[in-house]
This record gives C-alpha cells, sequence and structure tokens, in this order.
C-alpha cells in the first residue's frame, strides 16, 4: 500500500515550548483519516510542516514520497484549507480563484467549474467581505479543489459552520473519498468527523497518543446502548449469542455493554425483534476522546 | 515563473487597492503642477534647477509605487492569502522574484503616468503663461528617464520592504517616516551621509545637482544598490520564515 503522507519523527519547537514532539505516522491511500486533538495540540504545527509552510526543528514529514515544496505542481496533487478566511476581502470569489489557477497555470475554465462544484457560481463575482461564513468555507474548498488533487488537507473544517454546512461538507467529503482519494481532516471535537473518517489519529501535547480505525476506538468504548421493546429478554438472548454483554436497568430497559447502537439495531433486526428505542448512553466515542486526551501525557 | 507573474499582476488589478493609489497620485500630482506653474512668481521658475524641480515632481510616484510594492507582500499576511498562495508555489523564491517583477511592472506604470502627466501639464502652463524654458534636451531626458526608472527601483524596494515587515502599517510607517522624516534628518545635518540615502539618490538621478548631490550616474547606482540591498534582505527572510 502506498503512503500518501509521511510523518517521520517530527518536531517543532517555539521557544520553550514544543509543539510537536517526535510525531511519526503514515497515512494510507484511499483513506479518510480525522486527525483529532484538543485545542492547541499541535494539529496545525504539523499541517503546516507537512505542507511546507513551517519548518520542522527536527525530522522530516513527506506528501506522495517528496517534501511539500519539492512537488511538481502541488496544486494538482494537494487541496489544502488551512483558515475558513484566508481571501482579501475587497476581491471577488472568482478571482480570489483566478490567482490561485494562474499560479498553478490551469484555466479560467476551471475556476467556473469549481465555482459550481462548491455553490457559488452565482455569487462569484461578489466581493468576498459580503460573502458568510459557510461561503468562505466553501471558497476555501473550492481553491483546494481547482488542481483536482488525490490528496485533501483540511484543518477545523467544521468550525464555524452551521448544521447544514456540516452535513454539506460530510456529504461532500464522502463522495470525494468514495473515488479512492485521501482525505486528511482536523477536529477537536471527534463527533463532527465521526461519521466521515474511517481512522483516527489523536494527538495531545504535541505527542500522538493514539493512532487507530474508527472501529477499534468504538470497540473501547466503555458506555452501553439502552435499548426499549416489547421483547427485551429475547433481544438479551440474541445479543449474548453475538458475545455482546446485556443488563436489565431500574426503568425496565435493556443495556447492552461494550457495543454499538449500529450493532445492537443490526442484531435485533436479524433476530426479528421490534424496538422502541435505542439510544447510544453517555456521549460515548467522545468519552473515549476526552479520556485518551484529558490526562495529562508528560 | 511566468504563471506566478500573471498570478502577481491579477492580484494587483483585482482590489481597489493599486487603482486607488494611482488616483491619488495623479491627484496629487495634477493639484501640485497646476498649482505651482500657474501660481508661482516667474523668478521662482525660471532657471534650470526651478524647472529641474517643478517639472520632476512625478518623481513623488516613487511613493506610491513603494506602497504598492509594500501591498504585494503585506497585504498577503494580512489577510492570510499568503497560505494558498505557497501552497499553489511553494518556492518561496521564485515567489519573491514574481513579485519583484510585478512591483518593477507597476512602479514603471506609476512612473510613467505621474511624470507624464506633471511634465506634460507644467510644460503648457509655462508656455502659456510664456515662461523662458531654460531646460535643455539632456534635461529633460534626465528628468523623464530618471524619474521612470526611479519609480520602478521604488515598486521593488516596496516589495521587499515588505517580506522585511509584513505588518502592513507597520512598512507603510517605516517607509513614510524614513522618506519624509529621516532622510530629511540626515541629510540636513550630514549632507555628506544623506546624498546616498535613497531619497536623495533619486533626486539626484533626475537632476538635482546642487551642492552635497550626487551625480546623476552616481545616484542611480546607489539606488539600485539600495533596491539590491531591500531584494536580499526580504529574500532571506521570506526564506526563512515559517508560515502561520
Amino acid at each position: 500500500m502506498a503512503y500518501v503522507v509521511q510523518s517521520d519523527s517530527l518536531s517543532k519547537r517555539y521557544g520553550n515550548v514544543l509543539a510537536v514532539d517526535d510525531l511519526t505516522f503514515k497515512i494510507e491511500s484511499g483513506t479518510v483519516t480525522g486527525f483529532l486533538g484538543p485545542n492547541g495540540a499541535g494539529k496545525t504545527t504539523t499541517l503546516r510542516m507537512l505542507l511546507g509552510l513551517a519548518t520542522p526543528t527536527s525530522g522530516h514529514a513527506t506528501i506522495f514520497d517528496v517534501p511539500y515544496a519539492q512537488l511538481e505542481t502541488p496544486a494538482m496533487r494537494v487541496g489544502a484549507v488551512l483558515e475558513a478566511t484566508d481571501f482579501h476581502p475587497g476581491r471577488s470569489g472568482r478571482d480570489h480563484l483566478r490567482t490561485l489557477s494562474r499560479a498553478a497555470g490551469l484555466p479560467d475554465a476551471r475556476v467556473d467549474q469549481v465555482l459550481e462544484l462548491v455553490e457559488l457560481d452565482s455569487a462569484a463575482k461578489r466581493r468576498v467581505k459580503g460573502y458568510s461564513l459557510g461561503m468562505r468555507q466553501r471558497l476555501g474548498l473550492a481553491a483546494a479543489l481547482l488542481g483536482s488533487p488525490d490528496l485533501l488537507v483540511l484543518d477545523e473544517p467544521a468550525n464555524g459552520l452551521d448544521p447544514e454546512g456540516v452535513r454539506w461538507l460530510r456529504d461532500f467529503l464522502r463522495d470525494f473519498a468514495s473515488g479512492g482519494r485521501t482525505v486528511l481532516i482536523s477536529s477537536h471535537v471527534l463527533a463532527e468527523v465521526a461519521q466521515t473518517v474511517d481512522q483516527v489519529l489523536i494527538i495531545n501535547h504535541g505527542r500522538l497518543v493514539t493512532e487507530s480505525s474508527l472501529d477499534d476506538l468504538t470497540m473501547r468504548v466503555g458506555g452501553s446502548v439502552r435499548v426499549r421493546g416489547p421483547q427485551l429478554t429475547q433481544l438479551a438472548e440474541a445479543l449474548k449469542r453475538e458475545g455482546i454483554e446485556t443488563t436489565m436497568s431500574n426503568d425496565h430497559a435493556l443495556l447492552a455493554h461494550g457495543t454499538t447502537s449500529e450493532r445492537v439495531g443490526d442484531v435485533s433486526f436479524a433476530a426479528g425483534l421490534p424496538i422502541h428505542e435505542l439510544v447510544t448512553e453517555g456521549s460515548s466515542l467522545e468519552e473515549v476522546f476526552l479520556d485518551l486526551t484529558s490526562g495529562d501525557a508528560s | 515563473m511566468t504563471n506566478q507573474l500573471r498570478a502577481e499582476l491579477l492580484k494587483i488589478r483585482s482590489t481597489r487597492t493599486t487603482m486607488g493609489l494611482l488616483i491619488g497620485l495623479i491627484v496629487l500630482a495634477l493639484l501640485f503642477i497646476i498649482l505651482t506653474c500657474t501660481l508661482s512668481p516667474v523668478n521662482q521658475v525660471i532657471t534650470e534647477q526651478d524647472q529641474v524641480g517643478l517639472l520632476s515632481f512625478g518623481s513623488i510616484a516613487g511613493v506610491f509605487a513603494a506602497l504598492a510594492g509594500i501591498m504585494l507582500f503585506t497585504s498577503e499576511y494580512r489577510f492570510g492569502t499568503i497560505r494558498p498562495t505557497f501552497l499553489f508555489n511553494p518556492s518561496r523564491s521564485r515567489l519573491f522574484m514574481s513579485k519583484m517583477v510585478a512591483g518593477a511592472l507597476a512602479g514603471l506604470a506609476f512612473g510613467v503616468i505621474g511624470e507624464g502627466l506633471t511634465f506634460a501639464i507644467g510644460m503648457i502652463i509655462l508656455k502659456t503663461r510664456g515662461i523662458h524654458i531654460s531646460l535643455t534636451g539632456g534635461n529633460i531626458t534626465v528628468i523623464i528617464v530618471g524619474t521612470i526608472v526611479g519609480t520602478a527601483l521604488w515598486g521593488i524596494i516596496g516589495v521587499g520592504l515588505g517580506a522585511v515587515i509584513p505588518n502592513q502599517v507597520g512598512a507603510v510607517i517605516a517607509l513614510l517616516a524614513w522618506g519624509f522624516v529621516v532622510e530629511n534628518l540626515v541629510f540636513g545635518l550630514l549632507p555628506s551621509v544623506g546624498r546616498f540615502l535613497p531619497v536623495h539618490a533619486q533626486d539626484s538621478m533626475i537632476g538635482f545637482n546642487t551642492q552635497h548631490y550626487l551625480s546623476g550616474i552616481d545616484g542611480t547606482i546607489v539606488l539600485i544598490g539600495w533596491t539590491v540591498v531591500l531584494t536580499v534582505a526580504g529574500m532571506a527572510l521570506l526564506r526563512g520564515r515559517d508560515i502561520n
């Protein structure tokens, strides 16, 4: 399997602060990876080093096997959005994209294509200062997509988006990745990306805490799934056959432990048992995430 | 680099900033040349040096060209477009050179427009008033070529200054404080040093030849030297600096 992104003992020191500390990871082609950690964990610094904007104090990073700055035409390989607000307010959205497409030697026709793709074609000739945050996010994404890249790097793309925008982004990323392309998306909220990513890299205090698939992470969930329904005894037996432990709650609901609501739903469907309520107790994945990142890593 | 240069020229054209600077230059040049040529008593506009001073007023375009040059980097830092710019073109030296050429071209345009207007209108008014033109063909060539070349160099100096001081307000204040305060102080107190400073070097380029000034050729070399210094400093700092 080819690695699209490789970080090899990457470190970055600012004065006395070690923002990124000996970070090593690889990202395979065709995956959607969530790059997670609390604010200040070193995510943005790491992405900047991957993209050649910041020089590592030690270690090195490659993208498609070379340092970013050595990519022949980087825009055709990698699309990145680091901040949602990187526009001159007095320049139109279309002109912003044209300044970039010219730098990459792409025709204006490509600009109009990506504008349509992110549904900004009707606002294209307006100055960016009149754009909503959601429109700016999409303009940033349009810029990243100009060169039809194989790798998309997004830093906290859901920040400040309304629920509709988050859903739009999720659908978009799913679509992008379904074509075998690779996505690296950072976030400080696991829930934002949990439905999109298939693996996670979790960092805290600049160090790698966990590198795993989302499924493995889910398996670590200590919480339980709460079920109500008319045939809970039969359901408990069906779950037991699948190796899932259950207990009865005080209010006559069934609690399934160490599993996910999807799994419980599937088992009960397979057994032909109706259910009236199916909820994950606590914030499950989010709790694991907080557990992993709240402990002082030093 | 051609692609990046085309991108830089589009950046200049696609906001109102540079157009605003150009309009400012035109208004200032017109006001100055019309008012002084019309209102000055004849005995103040009659000698060769009087007329050099008057008709080379277009060299004020150097300030505007430097401001336009400063914008090329500082507005990218100010609005964050420096990030996509570097993502699309990670070669910092290529980016710097593209901006340098763009700054020089903007400066050239400013110089041609600023000095062209000043010179043409000034000549028309003086002749209409029946004032004898004391300038020779040589004087006129020096004024026009010196102003335009000088202004193009100021465009590059602005780009270099913007790379040295990425903070837009800081770079603009540094330029204005230097050009209007520091240089005049130094030239007033120590003319033997002050004449080597960039604004006074440009003055000698456009034909100021009173006491203390460098010769036109030396002035040109000195201004080119300042351009090289700021270019090298700007390029070195740009290459070493992380983009936040």
